[in-house]
């Protein structure tokens, strides 16, 4: 070891690699000699992808040195040097731009090469050509597509599948020849000698590759591929296990085009849920079972029970990755119906055990869903065991899986609890998983109030004795935000003081922030003296950060002696929080106007606010949304093979950070928002109190697109629609959307903004503004879109002079504004009580015809009341018919509160609702409870 | 045997030695159809290269690595990536081309003037002497300035390879050079 020299490839891993300059020069010396040593050729070439492999990259000038003395090596006729030589340009052509060089001798080799070196020659085609040349290897593919080699056909098919997106004109005239290469069983050619039963002579591959190239071929004409599936569905044609599951997923993608279609699938489904290979049934148990998410009505219930039987079998094959396979899908079942797999429990209790650790965790994520009030504290004590021996991948994975539990499970707070604060004070772990486990804890104690004295008490112990600072500083803040209004507020005093004794600045400065939260706190006022005299003190600290906010607390505590100063209030134990997105804006454009060198201060008034609850509510519904988008999602599995799995996060089923598309939505809200209210004649009209989400009024492939969204103002309502225009050469002129009642008029236009022009392409809004009456007015309102279109001139990009255009409407949907848009979520820890509290009560019944699942009208209560669901009512179970769905909210003007329990009943005849709603306001909440549906 | 015989002979005369030919010119000036012509003795019909032909053939004992590559503009700077160890070049020229016989001389010089070039001679065939109003030989040689080139062997000859006329006269003369200057 000690003689290991130094050598000048610096990322060499542990010597397994030769070094890289070596190698090229290697590369160069033998590929340009005379003649050609083809062995040792193929030996440097090997040495080189292994290069490539693992990820070294040469500089382009030197890989375009390699590339040309590789091609020079065309000139030998050795078949397995050929071989390596199409290896090393498909890997040379990412970096160097002069793979054309090697078209001829591709093209030469298609046409006369041996069979051994065709396939190669055929799948490089895909690095060479681009649009202008595709076309002349079209005879030549073609021929090779029908080849009676499968290797060769594979080859042609792959080829072109991959052309497809960069010359369709030209893959599209294969048609005919893929589809037979679907049905033609190709074999090897071989001696009889090699005819054994060991070494069987094709795997038909070719199939598989045949039907992906017909399936891209087809996509749009949803006729011909229903064809395509009934012909090969039954007859026994396809030998290839990947061209069965092929086919499996074409059947997907056809009934999540045309759910109705299921139904005559139903019976070939359940075929395939007893195919002879693995893959294939899983692949149908999946594709029932998220199917089954949205469409629950239309899969029968044996069907179904028969797709988890099949998942529920595959949990103990001998082969891991379908175990693995298996356990995904129910994992994906169980976010939102557990109870339907509840039968593969003991599968999934042995599963613990398995020695792969994806799949153990997997099976604990999973029962810890499908786990009830009865197994928790077994469950919990299982992982407990389990969590110390994985990595922090895992642990995290069932952190979090544990967190989605506690907010389903309130009532086994302490069990969870008691985990929680053992694996953060006992685990071994990096900063990820603590900082996951904080965030757990913060959820519970946030979502479940009765939690919060016990968490906080057992923080202040973790505390003591914590290496990271950025947990040590969250848990600070969490002291300071809840501490006051315990019981005991001196103890959390005491523990925080420590810190400021013994911590570094960063967490002095965050416990200074935190103590003098301390000082208001109504249930001990005698804190208040200890929390001035501490600051003081403080207040003479080294560091100029804790000394700064040790001195500005103070002043605040100070300012709230006197009574009608609501300084300190507000900025000590804050109520509201900002909307951020809108902030960040502002802030933006204040920092780029300036104007008058920030003379006139920063206006806040004018931002969003909310209270702790809505914020609350706002966190729960996005989670609740996320694990029903989670599916959705995941319903959408493409057909292609070959396209790339976007998402890569490990936990992803587990995974509850914001994403970019939630983000955008909020953005987007915001930009609504502040787009109205720069408006001139809304100015008059005051705060905007409340915006919906927008509504589509029209078919998302429509020419015009349109969105409303709804804006509520104390005495005005506005309606905002977002018309785009999607055609390419004509621009719509004034347009208005004419908004007539359907009735009462409680509602009084005032005026309408019309867009003055919309170019192709462009999204613009127009707005109807309304004075209201009545503080909750309801109205239904039918829309006309009016605009005047004119062509568009090409060449200028303007109508054309002389064209008048002609004026036009188009019908778009109603509008409704109910009860439910004076609404906001809003969170309660313990809605019994608050229901119980609530003064007035409103009763109503409904009996609904329609053929819609108890989770469809689930999800249309809790949309159309805007209310937040609580204690995990949003999920209808729907092996039982009855449900009871629970929805608390506030009054959007005011915050008063409303509550609704909606018991609902399924019978042959309908569904039955039974709504009973208490609310602060008697107005609302009768409202409400009336215009449900 | 027998091969074990000529494999003898040919190192004892030295004569095992492959040697690079390269044959360059514009695009369509009959490069490829002279390749195929001296490697099957037969007119093949010929795509544009785009990147280059190699065969090996054996003439008069030699084995020859002769490189077609292709002369569209696009391909042209690729050229020079060949030019190493190369034993001589046959510029193939259009003779009925005449718009473009300025572009061929300057390709030709340019060529000529790289340094690794400096030891190979030059043939060149004035292509396409079948067809009606093709250029002479010699006339293509004034085109081409062919008499400023000095320190360098070369030849031109007039020949039509769909007719299969003139190749073997040139490459006679090539071997014998080559033979002489570099064996
Ligand atoms: N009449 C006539 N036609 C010829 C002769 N030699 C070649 N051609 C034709 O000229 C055309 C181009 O010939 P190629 O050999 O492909 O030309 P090239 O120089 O290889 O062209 P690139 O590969 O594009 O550089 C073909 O149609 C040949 O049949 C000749 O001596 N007489
Ligand atoms: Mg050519």
């Amino acid at each position: 070891m000690s003689t290991k020299t130094y050598k000048k490839s610096e990322n060499q891993i542990a010597g397994e690699l030769s070094d890289k300059m070596t190698i090229y020069q290697d590369c160069m010396n033998t590929f340009n000699e005379l003649p050609v040593n083809a062995k040792r050729c193929r030996i440097l070439i090997s040495r080189l992808l292994r290069l490539l492999a693992n990820g070294e990259t040469f500089p382009e000038s030197e890989a375009t040195a390699l590339f040309f003395s590789v091609s020079k090596l065309f000139q030998h006729q050795d078949d397995s040097l050929r071989q390596m030589v199409y290896l090393a340009i498909k890997e040379l052509s990412s970096i160097s731009d002069d793979v054309l060089m090697a078209t001829s001798s591709i093209m030469k080799d298609i046409q006369n090469g041996s069979n051994l070196v065709k396939p190669n020659a055929i799948r490089s085609l895909t690095y060479v050509l681009d649009e202008s040349t595709a076309f002349s290897a079209e005879r030549l593919l073609k021929s090779a597509v029908v080849n009676k080699h499968p290797a060769v056909s594979s080859a042609a098919l792959c080829t072109s599948y991959h052309l497809l997106p960069i010359s369709e004109t030209t893959i599209k005239r294969f048609s005919n020849e893929a589809q037979e290469a679907i049905v033609d069983l190709k074999q090897f050619p071989h001696s009889s000698m090699d005819n054994s039963e060991f070494y069987p002579n094709s795997t038909f591959i070719s199939q598989y590759h045949a039907l992906g190239l017909v399936y891209q071929l087809k996509k749009n004409d949803k006729m011909s591929l229903l064809k395509l599936v009934r012909q090969f569905a039954e007859a026994n044609t396809l030998k290839n296990q990947l061209a069965k599951v092929q086919l499996v997923k074409l059947v997907n993608d056809l009934i999540h085009r045309d759910p109705q279609l299921f139904t005559q699938f139903q019976s070939l489904l359940d075929n395939w849920l007893t195919n002879k290979y693995e893959s294939v049934q899983l692949e149908t148990a999946k594709l029932i079972t998220s199917f089954s998410i949205n469409n629950s009505h239309l899969v029968s219930q044996e069907l179904y029970i028969s797709a988890i039987n099949t998942l529920r079998s595959l949990l103990t094959v001998p082969r891991v990755t379908t175990r693995f396979a298996a356990l995904r899908v129910l994992n994906r079942i169980s976010i939102n119906n557990p109870e339907k797999i509840m039968v593969c429990n003991p599968e999934l209790e042995s599963l613990i055990n398995d020695s792969n650790r994806n799949i153990s965790t997997y099976a604990i994520t999973t029962l810890l869903k499908t786990g009830n009030a009865k197994n928790i504290s077994s469950l919990v004590s299982t992982i407990t065991k389990f969590i110390h021996e994985v990595s922090d991948d895992f642990k995290i994975i069932i952190i979090d899986a544990v967190r989605t539990l506690s907010l389903n499970f309130p009532q086994e707070w302490k069990s969870i609890v008691k985990f929680l604060i053992d694996v953060l004070k006992n685990g071994e772990g990096g900063l990820k998983f603590k900082n996951s486990i904080i965030e757990a804890i913060i959820d519970i104690v946030s979502f479940i109030p009765q939690s919060k004295e016990l968490v906080l008490d057992n923080l202040c112990d973790f505390i003591e004795d914590c290496e990271y600072n950025e947990i040590l500083v969250r848990v600070l803040h969490l002291l300071g935000k809840e501490g006051p209004f315990t019981s005991k507020p001196s103890l959390y005093v005491r523990h925080i003081y420590n810190r400021v004794v013994l911590e570094n600045s960063i967490i002095r400065s965050a416990a200074v922030i935190s103590l003098s939260k301390f000082a208001l706190t109504k249930n001990d006022p005698t804190l208040k003296d200890s929390i001035v005299s501490l600051l003081r003190r403080i207040a003479n600290d080294q560091d100029d950060e804790v000394r700064d906010r040790a001195t500005i607390a103070l002043e605040l505590i100070n300012a709230s002696e006197n009574k009608h100063s609501l300084v300190a209030e507000q900025l000590i134990q804050s109520k509201y929080y900002y909307d951020l997105n809108s902030l960040e804006n502002k802030l933006t454009n204040y920092m780029s106007a300036n104007d008058d060198s920030f003379k006139t201060p920063f206006d806040v008034s004018s931002i969003r606010k909310f209270t702790e609850d809505e914020v609350k509510a706002m966190k729960l519904k996005k989670k609740q949304q996320q694990a029903v988008g989670n599916n959705v999602e995941n319903t959408k599995d493409a057909v292609v093979p070959g396209t790339k799995q976007t998402d890569n996060r490990i936990d992803n089923d587990t995974y509850q950070g914001a994403n970019l598309q939630e983000h955008q939505e909020d953005l987007l809200e915001t930009k609504y928002a502040d787009e109205l209210l720069s408006i001139e004649q809304f100015k008059e009209f005051g705060n905007l109190i409340n915006s919906s989400k927008p509504i589509p009024l029209t078919e998302p492939e429509a020419e015009f697109v349109v969105h409303a969204v709804k804006h509520l103002f104390k005495d005005h309502v506005v309606f905002q629609f977002n018309v785009s225009n999607t055609l390419t050469n004509v621009v719509l002129d004034k347009v208005t959307v004419a908004c007539s009642s359907e009735g009462d008029n409680q509602l009084e236009e005032l005026f309408t903004l019309p867009i003055d022009r919309l170019l192709p392409n462009t999204e613009a809004a127009c707005y109807v503004a309304y004075k209201k009456d009545e503080a909750f007015a309801m109205e239904g309102f039918i829309n006309i879109l009016h605009f005047t279109t004119r062509e568009l001139d090409p060449e200028t990009n303007e109508p054309f002079e002389n064209d008048e255009g002609f004026d036009d409407e188009y019908e778009i949907d109603p509008i409704y504004l109910t009860a439910g848009d004076y609404v906001k979520s809003s969170f309660t820890g313990n809605f019994e009580n608050t229901f119980a509290e609530l003064p007035s009560e409103d009763v109503a019944v409904y009996n609904i015809k329609e053929d819609l699942s108890l989770q469809e009208i689930t999800d249309k209560l809790i949309l159309n009341t805007s209310c937040l669901p609580v204690s995990n009512t949003q999920f209808a179970p729907n092996d039982t018919n009855s449900h009871t769905l629970k929805l608390f909210g506030k009054s959007v003007f005011n915050g008063s509160k409303v509550a609704l329990v909606v018991k609902m009943i399924k019978s042959s005849k309908g569904i039955a609702l039974k709504a009973q709603g208490r609310g602060e306001d008697a107005t609302l909440c009768a409202d409400l409870v009336n215009n449900l549906m | 045997m027998g091969n074990y015989f000529s494999s003898m002979f040919d190192r004892l005369w030295g004569t095992n030695k492959e040697l690079r030919i390269l044959i360059l010119g514009l695009d369509g000036a009959g490069k490829t159809t002279i390749l195929y012509r001296l490697q099957i003795g037969e007119v093949v019909t010929t795509k544009p290269t785009i990147g280059f032909n190699v065969e090996t053939l054996t003439y008069k004992n030699l084995k020859l690595n002769v490189w077609d590559l292709g002369g569209q503009t696009s391909i042209r700077p690729y050229w020079r990536c060949y030019y190493a160890d190369t034993a001589a070049v046959i510029f193939v020229v259009d003779s009925t081309d005449k718009d473009r016989m300025a572009t061929a001389a300057k390709e030709l010089h340019m060529m000529l003037s790289e340094e690794e070039l400096q030891d190979s001679a030059l043939l060149v065939f004035a292509n396409k002497q079948d067809q009606p109003g093709a250029l002479s030989a010699s006339e293509v040689s004034k085109e081409l300035n062919l008499v400023d080139l000095k320190d360098r062997s070369w030849s031109i000859v007039a020949s039509s390879a769909i007719k299969g006329e003139g190749i073997t006269e040139g490459l006679d003369w090539l071997i014998d050079v080559i033979k002489e200057e570099q064996l």
